[in-house]
């Protein structure tokens, strides 16, 4: 008859070990819901943050491409209207006295 | 005794093992709503990115093509200009050449057309002519040139020499007696008459 008391008494005792265990693994499941409740603004706010900020950078990378392709349009533009200014220089050079002549006969015709 | 250490083992191996269940569940609910909030931060930021992203490319367009429409502006201002100052020379130069000419013999009747032309608009009648200075001493025959006028217009003409002298290159002002009607046949006010004519004449012929 003890032996039987004994066992009861080992298994009442293990019982409550067990029952300690799984409040303690749900207290600390609790915590880390609560945790990670906690860390969801900040995480949120990170991610759009680090996104918005790619974008931002995107963005000025874009401009920046913008004013050097602009720039090197100009260039072109510049360098071109160059060509044209020697080649109208060449024109001008040649034809001048024909244009003088022609002013004279204008106003003396 | 034996079976008793099984059981006693039995609920405290169970009980481990919900324990470890319910933390890897607690632990991988976290992870999850971390995640989502993630993704979340992640969706609302890119949705402004959008945003930003297509006014910035709207704006770098816009900044590219105005920055070419200014260069394209400054081009042409740099091909205008150059051409600006050919047809300025030239005009320049015609001047000079017409100085040179009031000098030459040419010029006596060069100027006596230009006055009479001047008188035939004025319609005849009594006339006033003023030349400079240098002109107002050449042999200038104004009793032929009245006649011209008088045969042109059908009235009697009559020229007279101003006591004015005019500060121009050449050519004469021929006014009516009473001062009220005026034909400016100077050579500067011609050039300055048809400077817009001149100009594209010159061009014209400069940059062919």
């Amino acid at each position: 008859m003890s032996v039987l008391i004994e066992a009861f008494k080992a298994i009442k005792e293990k019982h409550l070990e067990a029952k300690r265990i799984v409040e303690e693994a749900t207290a600390q499941a609790e915590k880390l819901k609560n945790e990670a409740e906690q860390k969801a603004l900040s995480v949120y706010e990170e991610a759009y943050k680090t996104t918005l900020s790619r974008a931002e950078q995107k963005a000025l990378d874009l401009k920046r491409k913008a004013v050097k392709d602009a720039e090197h349009e100009l260039k072109k533009f510049l360098s071109n209207a160059e060509d044209q200014a020697k080649g109208i220089e060449a024109k001008a050079r040649k034809n001048y006295k024909k244009a003088v002549d022609s002013v004279l006969n204008i106003i003396l015709r | 005794m034996e079976s008793t250490r099984v059981i006693t083992e039995m609920i405290l191996e169970e009980a481990k093992k919900t324990a470890e269940h319910i933390i890897q569940e607690a632990q991988k609910s976290a992870e999850e709503k971390l995640e989502k909030q993630r993704q979340l931060g992640v969706q609302k930021a890119n949705e402004l990115a959008q945003v930003l992203l297509k006014k910035a490319e709207s704006e770098a367009e816009l900044d590219k093509l105005n920055s070419m429409a200014n260069g394209k502006i400054e081009a042409n201002w740099v091909i205008l200009s150059k051409k600006e100052t050919w047809i300025d020379n030239v005009l320049n130069e015609a001047k000079n050449e017409l100085k040179i000419l009031t000098q030459s013999k040419k010029y006596l009747p060069i100027l006596e057309k230009l006055i009479t032309e001047a008188g035939i608009i004025l319609g005849g009648k009594e006339l006033e002519v003023s030349m400079n200075k240098q002109d107002s001493t050449l042999p200038v025959k104004l009793d032929n040139i009245a006649k011209e006028i008088s045969e042109k217009t059908g009235f009697k003409t009559k020229l007279r020499l101003s006591k004015e002298k005019l500060k121009v290159i050449g050519g004469a002002i021929v006014r009516t007696a009473n001062g009220k009607v005026i034909m400016d046949n100077t050579f500067d006010d011609i050039l300055v008459r048809r400077e817009k004519d001149l100009r594209f004449e010159i061009a014209k012929i400069l940059f062919k």
